[in-house]
């Protein structure tokens, strides 16, 4: 069973654009904390927490405490996704007569722990996976703690019960964002190893420093460590969890607190601060434009493709592109399916799959087998029975599904009844299957079509671009509408591929910066741009936009 | 003479027994309250979280909330008095649908002045007035080992979360082992006409010696056990206002928000009469060998001698 990516990535998108809207309504709450944790919950409700929203009490259901409570928006807009209440009710948290308190009750159903006092939820969850074991239930218990919280003694208390008893049941994470509600942790009450300097950045930097997974080690527990907004990397951490016997599981998961919307990243202010409801749909477009990069190992070296997805994954890389070509529907051929299952043990990294071939829908289930987690078939080499076969394959795999079309054609027709459903429309913008090509200039103007054509349908993936994307038109591709780009030449090309990917990111920043900035003059002129630059504080984000509204005239 | 604690340990397991659903945990003081019988005879519901007060309310709160019936013990002074964040947050006030906190009973030993040599420090005073202000919370304090054995039975068949508090000493047979008892329901042990002293834990046989003596001066001295100081009785209070016009209360607790307090409460809202309070004078109390107990009762005036002054006093107004 595949990873699901999309679905979780769109549903976790839903659920932070609902923490906004929730938190901005009330006029109080906590973002901060809820987006630094925002991939956690989404990849359990997507994938591993077992429940029914139409019958919150079911026995056998996983439990999910949140012990770090007042991330409360964060829960309660995974918990409307997911169906427990509609996604309107949102706008009466914290409100006087609303099920969704201020902090997580028992009062709204689904909800398993009363939070707000910190450093209990371990506890709890203890005795929650105990009772599941005396009654052999094999429902397993989830929590998250902060890592403000791992200040209170209880924590402790709770590790070494969870040990003694060997709470197999129980899965813990720990969202380390490094910001309690006065400072950052390091400076409040280390976690880590003691910072010489006031630089609380230095603790980001140097990973020798970090020695909250060697407590939870000498508490008894098994520990993995991962970076917790990486979709790939917790589901695979829950996984194995899963499968450790004799000892509770700790995921310590590296995040950052406001994640996503950059004037809250790593800024302690926005721990327990509602946004000014003025700047939530320049919050909102901000939410829109995550991006992806995607490097295509065949613009690397093709005689060392594990090498290859080595670089990518020491890079950064959020998706390896495998372009495969079969010689039929490109001159060009380059690999198959046994490659990628050859791959695949080498990341977690998702394995963004281009088919390059005819008949795909012949091979489909050979590449989903293979471990693909998005695979995007050509309009030109299959129609609309074959693209509804593929679909449902793809669907029943967990694979998410792309539709890909060459310069020279237009999305048909026949494939605007799938776009509702689809993940991915990979738009090329050289001639596949020969390397070195130049990006063609009129794919701009496709862009623009196709984008209102997309809308129309109810498209709600992400677009993808793949051919000569390199630096100077990687932001412009990015204002057209493209969120996901494939890198050739320009990434897996380079001989430091690391640092070709931070340029690609560097320069979608950018150019996402400046959507912004216009997107904030739409909404309320010369005054919330400079409100929305304003906001901007921890380190050189301030100067370096400003100078992008400067050069942007606003 | 009977231990609580041991009735308490008997009881236990006859409720466990009885009820699968039982779970037992303690904090590194399961041989002194006994309740390390029930963890040999079920292992396997039986948790000894170890010196951790908080965690054990908390476990037992998870336990609870998955349908276990929880009975969480240790001495008195290591759990109101400590662990307040967890019995509040994490066991009274988590509702599920129309039920009223979690399935968590707090037993403890130890409570009041007579722990004797350990002192000040482990002698709980403050207690009753910590539970009492728990929303959802029923607080008891048995008077011999029959209403232990009572109570036990009682919290495990009722729902909801419970506070019972033993003394650590030995105490006298009160009840008859059929004696009923009920939350809300406080027991008239002696009737009489003049006052009532209202009494609970091991102030009741002192009030009953008290109430000896006054007849012998031909006041007639009514005596209740108040084991459930909440719910508190209000309407035996009342009749007792009403028809004895003088109240006296004895605890071994704080005078403030004790169970005197509970009583003065109640008549003043149904029929005020004059109401006058034994317990520890807004102090702490400090080490005394078992046999020299009662003499540091009398220091707080917690003696059968004073309570008949005291009544007699109050007889003049």
């Amino acid at each position: 069973m595949g990873l699901d990516y999309y679905k979780i990535k769109k549903n976790i998108l839903r659920a932070r654009k609902l923490v906004i809207r929730g938190t901005s309504a009330a006029g109080s709450g906590h973002p901060g904390g809820s987006f630094s944790m925002a991939e956690i919950l989404g990849c359990l409700f997507g994938n591993h927490l077992r429940f029914d929203p139409k019958n919150p009490l079911w026995e056998d259901r996983d439990r999910l405490v949140l012990s770090k409570g007042h991330a409360a928006p964060g829960l309660y807009s995974n918990m409307a996704v997911a169906g427990y209440f509609d996604e309107s009710e949102i706008d009466t948290l914290r409100k006087f007569g609303s099920r969704l308190q201020g902090h997580p009750d028992l009062k709204c159903p689904g909800v398993e722990f009363c939070g707000g006092s910190l450093g209990t939820g371990l506890s709890y969850s203890v005795g929650v996976a105990l009772a599941a074991r005396m009654d052999s239930r094999d429902s397993r218990v989830y929590v998250v703690l902060g890592d403000g919280e791992s200040d209170e003694g209880q924590v402790w208390e709770a590790a070494m019960t969870a040990a003694k008893y060997k709470v197999d049941n129980l899965t813990a994470f720990l969202d380390r964002n490094f910001i309690q509600q006065d400072s950052y942790t390091e400076k409040i009450m280390p976690l880590d190893e003691v910072l010489d300097g006031d630089d609380p950045s230095e603790m980001w930097k140097d990973a020798s420093r970090w020695k909250i997974g060697d407590k939870w080690r000498a508490f008894g527990w098994n520990v993995i460590e991962i970076d917790g907004h990486r979709i790939e990397q917790i589901d695979a951490a829950i996984r194995r969890a899963g499968e450790t016997k004799g000892v509770p599981t700790m995921i310590i998961s590296r995040t950052i607190k406001g994640k996503s919307v950059e004037h809250m990243e790593d800024n302690p202010q926005w721990h327990g601060k509602a946004p000014d409801p003025a700047m939530v749909p320049v919050i909102n477009l901000e939410l829109d434009s995550q991006f992806m990069i995607a490097p295509s190992i065949i613009a690397g070296d093709m005689a060392d493709l594990a090498g290859e997805v080595k670089k990518c994954a020491d890079g950064r890389a959020d998706y390896i592109h495998l372009d495969v070509m079969d010689g039929r529907f490109v001159p060009e051929k380059t690999f198959d399916h046994a490659k990628i299952k050859e791959l695949r043990p080498l990341t977690a990294i998702p394995f963004d799959t281009h088919l390059m071939i005819s008949e795909p829908a012949r091979h489909i289930s050979d590449y989903i087998d293979a471990g693909s987690d998005i695979i995007t078939v050509h309009a030109e080499a299959t129609d609309e029975s074959g693209f509804g076969e593929i679909c449902d394959r793809l669907k029943g795999g967990g694979v998410g599904a792309g539709l890909a079309i060459n310069p020279g054609t237009d999305l048909p027709e026949w494939s605007h009844k799938f776009l509702p459903s689809l993940d991915q429309i990979i738009v090329m913008s050289v001639v596949p299957g020969r390397s070195g090509q130049k990006y063609i200039a009129e794919t701009h103007e496709k862009m623009a079509k196709l984008g209102s054509v997309l809308k129309e349908c109810g498209f709600s993936g992400y677009v993808e671009a793949d051919g000569g994307i390199n630096l100077e038109n990687i932001g412009s591709v990015f204002a057209d509408g493209a969120r996901v780009f494939v890198g050739g030449g320009a990434i897996a090309g380079q001989s430091d591929v690391r640092a070709a990917i931070r340029g690609f990111r560097d320069e979608v920043l950018r150019a996402r910066r400046r959507l912004l900035l216009e997107e904030a003059g739409r909404q309320g002129g010369e005054d919330l741009v400079q409100k929305w630059i304003g906001l901007h504080v921890v380190g050189k984000k301030q100067e370096q936009i400003k100078r992008i509204a400067q050069e942007a005239g606003l | 003479m009977t231990d609580m604690r041991t009735e308490y340990a008997r009881s236990l397991i006859e409720v466990g027994r009885k009820d699968p659903r039982v779970v037992v945990l303690g904090a590194d003081t399961t041989d002194s309250l006994k309740t390390s019988g029930f963890g040999r005879e079920f292992p396997d519901r039986f948790f000894n979280v170890g010196i951790a007060e908080a965690n054990l309310v908390t476990v037992s709160a998870g336990l609870a909330a998955s349908g276990k019936v929880a009975f969480a013990s240790t001495y008195a002074i290591f759990l109101p008095g400590r662990a307040v964040d967890q019995i509040r947050n994490n066991v009274a006030y988590p509702s599920p649908q129309d039920k009223k906190g979690l399935d968590v009973k707090l037993v403890v030993s130890h409570g009041g002045l007579s722990v004797g040599p350990d002192g000040g420090s482990h002698q709980q005073l403050e207690d009753i007035a910590i539970m009492r202000a728990i929303p959802n919370f029923r607080v008891l304090i048995p008077a011999d080992t029959a209403a232990v054995a009572g109570l036990t039975r009682l919290m495990a068949s009722e729902y909801g979360p419970f506070y019972m508090r033993m003394a650590r000493s030995k105490t006298p047979l009160i009840h008859a082992e059929s004696q009923k008892f009920e939350t809300g329901r406080g027991i008239t042990l002696r009737d009489g006409s003049d006052c009532t002293i209202v009494s609970c834990g091991i102030t009741v046989s002192m009030a009953l010696k008290a109430a000896e003596m006054l007849q012998r001066e031909g006041v007639s001295c009514r005596v209740l056990d108040m084991f459930s100081i909440k719910p508190i009785d209000s309407d035996l209070l009342e009749k007792a206002a009403r028809e004895t016009g003088r109240i006296l209360t004895a605890e071994e607790h704080n005078i403030f928000g004790g169970m005197g307090s509970a009583v003065a409460e109640s008549v003043s809202e149904s029929y005020p009469v004059p109401v006058r309070r034994i317990g520890a004078q807004d102090a702490f109390g400090e080490s005394a060998r078992d046999a020299e107990i009662p003499e540091l009762l009398k220091k707080h005036g917690i003696t059968s001698v004073n309570m008949a002054r005291q009544a007699r006093e109050l007889e003049k107004r």
